[in-house]
């Protein structure tokens, strides 16, 4: 593997009192499926918006193929596709509608990006619901057409956060399809998750964050280690391990009252 | 879940076993709304202080109303009065469900689907209990203050003692019918949309009727007879009817219209009755309707693009129309901004007390709508901060958005001026008029994108708020010191028409103030987007965390 993908170094992030990033410096491949996992609360969700441009660190940089998010973002926004958790889309067009206005504000040609909608769309298997109003879209399908104008300009490097959360087992195959495809070609994706089994079923590297900070990073072997599952290596990386609830719920069981 | 925290669930049991002879339901029913409201005081000292104001306000002005009607008795067109005033209150009981959706939890059938209920008790249990209640009380003080205005003799208040309830129960019988046939519609999304509108209507309403009473304060109640003489056989408006034909001794008249009321009820209850048996028995089919009926919600504006400049620009400009029309928030407010733009000067012209420099309102409540611009894309505003990247992102950006704006504001200004103009009769002032709004209307631009960059705030999605608790003083800061600033941008112009119509053959030359007008206003405008961009590619990050937390 040529250069990183992502490079970050000394990444802070406060909100008032609360530390949300405390200080991380990781370098992720480029051309890899890679999956940023952590308990709720870690601080993926700000880590990611603070490499995508969304959010001002307090202190710290962040490279993206090279460029430097905050001083360069003209040639950083262009090769990046974003999913973001928890922000809206623009909720009142149709599907194929946020398509065409994100691909032609990307500076697509509009020729183009209908071509491209419509095969995002079919491929997805949104193409029934491309003239319903995303508002009235289910989680899966809003999941997915978030996904479709985060592809549609082609960038290098995807961020996903939590694209799976709230997504039905067929939606999650479809999703799993198209980024398995475009990580084939040689792009990186970069995905947060809490999930472990799923990150340990599609990445190839990971990136374990807990209270602000990386705890590991690697390939998913060597981060695995003598773990027999990424989520007893990620348990014990975290030092939640033994909090088992023991004896204590000894009358739980459905059977006498 | 903030439902039914108040009942505990042994005495839900325990009453749906007897609700067979349905004299339990009716107490557990009125328990469960005085729990509920209740409950929800208890929840915040806001909520009760806010309660306790309306209360008392809603008493103040039943109190007052009562000793209005009271003091009405003896006039020649008190039962016209009172005939309206009820139809007016029928009217709201009507609306009121399809704005408020969720203002009543007990209100919403599909809350009791798993109790083991027949629909006779339960309607009989859900009326008595939406008698209690603010509405309801203040509906009986207008009801008794209108049989205190227009019954004459013994007769008239025996009728009268039949009419107060029958009038009462027509309306809480109406509100629940209008709910109960259009629940489907009020929980889905087109349900929600409504009821953002829902303050917008009243808005308008009150101007209406602020219209009206001017009118009436002008012409005399006779005004109202024709109107009142129709209302007086319609349900429950009747019942007022009756009490006055009575008092003037047409007793046929008076039973014929109480029987009306009667029969209306009757249609009311039965009719309520039958959708609450097929909602409590049949699925929710909210979500499979969606589904289908997607394939109808065709793009409307598939033309639209074509008229609209390619690239960029254009797809700024198609997306921002369509939000006018789509988005309740966006369209609440563009509708109060058209509305109060027309009916100022328009009203004023008709009252004879107008000016036609009032024309310029309309530019000025349409300069409105430029502020706040990312914050009425909420956080969707990531997806647009994601494609700007330089300080000309940002101009086009923006410039698509002040464009969008001028499609419908300039026409729209124009119009209103002309038609201000026509009424006044004053045709050689239009020109200056015209110019000034053109004035008006690009420095209202300019502030609005300088505002929308360096003050931008949240507007909740839901509810009738338009700003992010926390936030008030950034949208006052945004939009009144931007009109301050909008206005002193426009002095050259305002000085040039005072100087113009101060000098002798000033009017010879007034003309010229409009292609000056429209000029220094699209300059101004201009310069206003110069400057805003490169405020907001540089402030991405702030304007999202600030446009996010609706």
């Amino acid at each position: 593997m040529g250069t990183a993908a992502v490079r970050v170094r000394g990444l802070w992030k406060r909100f008032g009192q609360q530390v949300a990033v405390a200080g991380i410096d990781l370098e992720l491949p480029a051309g890899r499926f890679i999956g940023l996992v952590g308990p709720n609360g870690a601080g993926k969700t700000t880590t990611l918006s603070m490499v995508t441009g969304l959010l001002r660190p307090d202190q710290g940089t962040v490279e993206v193929v090279g460029h430097d998010v905050w001083r360069d973002p003209v040639e950083v926004k262009a090769r990046i596709g974003v999913l973001p958790e928890g922000l809206r889309l623009f909720e009142r067009l149709s599907g194929r509608e946020l398509l065409a206005y994100t691909g032609r504000l990307r500076g697509l040609p509009g020729s183009e990006v209908d071509k491209r909608a419509t095969q995002l769309l079919d491929v997805l298997d949104l193409a029934g619901a491309q003239h319903k109003l995303v508002v009235d879209y289910s989680t899966g399908m809003r999941k997915k057409i978030g996904l479709a104008s985060a592809l549609l300009h082609n960038p290098e490097v995807l961020f996903l956060d939590e694209p799976f959360e709230g997504v039905d087992p067929v939606s999650a195959q479809t999703i799993r399809g198209v980024l398995e495809r475009y990580t084939a070609s040689g792009a990186t994706v970069v995905f947060s998750s809490h999930v472990m089994e799923l990150v340990e079923s599609l990445c190839d590297w990971v990136a374990v964050m807990a209270a602000g900070r990386i705890r590991a990073h690697g390939p998913l072997a060597e981060v695995r280690g003598e773990s027999p599952s990424l989520q007893q290596a990620f348990l014990e990386l975290v030092g939640a391990h033994g909090r088992d609830t023991g004896s204590d719920l000894d009358w739980l069981g459905g059977g006498a009252r | 879940m903030s439902a039914v925290p108040g009942t505990s669930p042994g005495t839900a049991a325990g009453t749906a076993g007897v609700s067979a002879d349905g004299v339990p339901v009716v107490s557990v029913f009125v328990r469960l709304k005085l729990s509920l409201l209740r409950n929800g005081l208890r929840q915040s000292a806001r909520r009760r202080a806010a309660y306790i104001a309306s209360v008392t306000l809603v008493l103040v002005f039943a109190a007052l109303q009562l000793v209005g009607l009271i003091a009405l008795r003896g006039n020649a067109h008190a039962a016209s009065v009172a005939v309206l005033l009820l139809a007016v209150l029928a009217l709201g009981w009507a609306v009121m469900p399809l704005f408020f959706p969720s203002g009543d939890e007990t209100l919403d059938p599909t809350r009791l689907v798993m109790l083991p209920l027949r629909p006779r008790p339960l309607v009989r249990a859900l009326l008595v209990a939406s008698l209690v209640g603010i509405g309801p009380l203040f509906t009986l003080c207008v009801l008794v203050g209108s049989v205190i205005a227009v019954a004459y003799g013994a007769a008239a208040y025996a009728v009268a003692v039949v009419a107060v309830p029958l009038g009462l129960l027509v309306c809480v019988a109406l509100a629940r019918a209008v709910a109960a046939v259009n629940i489907r519609l009020l929980t889905s999304r087109k349900g929600r949309d409504l009821a953002v509108l829902s303050g917008l209507v009243i808005a308008v309403g009150a101007q209406m009727v602020n219209f009206g009473a001017q009118r009436l304060g002008s012409a005399g109640l006779g005004e109202l007879d024709p109107a009142a003489e129709v209302l007086g056989w319609v349900p429950p408006a009747s019942v007022i009817g009756a009490v006055d034909a009575v008092s003037e001794g047409s007793y046929g008249v008076g039973v014929a219209r109480l029987a009306l009321s009667g029969l209306a009820l009757a249609g009311l209850l039965s009719l309520w009755s039958r959708h609450l048996t097929r909602l409590m028995t049949s699925p929710d089919g909210s979500t499979l309707q969606a589904a289908t009926a997607g394939s109808r919600d065709r793009t409307r504006s598939a033309g639209l693009g074509r008229f609209l400049p390619a690239g960029r620009t254009g797809t700024i400009m198609e997306r921002s129309l369509r939000y006018v029309w789509r988005d309740p928030k966006t369209k609440a407010a563009w509708v109060t901004s058209l509305a109060i733009g027309l009916i100022v000067p328009v009203f004023n012209a008709l009252q004879g007390t107008g000016s036609i420099y009032f024309a310029c309102f309309a530019a000025g409540m349409l300069g409105v709508l430029m502020y706040n611009q990312f914050g009425q894309d909420t956080s969707a505003f990531w997806m647009v901060a994601m494609t700007i990247s330089s300080p000309r992102d940002a101009f086009v950006e923006l410039r698509g958005r002040a464009l969008a704006l001028l499609v419908i504001t300039l026409p729209y200004a124009t119009f209103v001026t002309v038609l201000t103009t026509a009424m006044l009769g004053d045709w050689p002032a239009l020109p200056e008029v015209l110019g000034l709004s053109f004035a008006l209307l690009g420095a209202m631009l300019a502030t609005g994108a300088w505002s929308s960059a360096r003050f931008p705030y949240s507007i909740p999605q839901e509810g009738y708020k338009n700003v992010a608790p926390g936030q008030a003083g950034l949208a006052w800061i945004s939009i009144f010191g931007g009109m301050i600033a909008a206005a002193l941008l426009c002095v050259p112009v305002i000085a040039l028409t005072i100087w113009l119509n101060a000098t002798a053959d000033g009017d010879d030359w007034s003309w010229l103030l409009l292609p000056l007008g429209a000029a220094y206003g699209a300059g101004v405008a201009l310069l206003g987007l110069r400057l805003a961009a490169p405020r907001t590619a540089a402030r991405l990050p702030e304007i999202l965390s600030a446009v996010s937390k609706g």
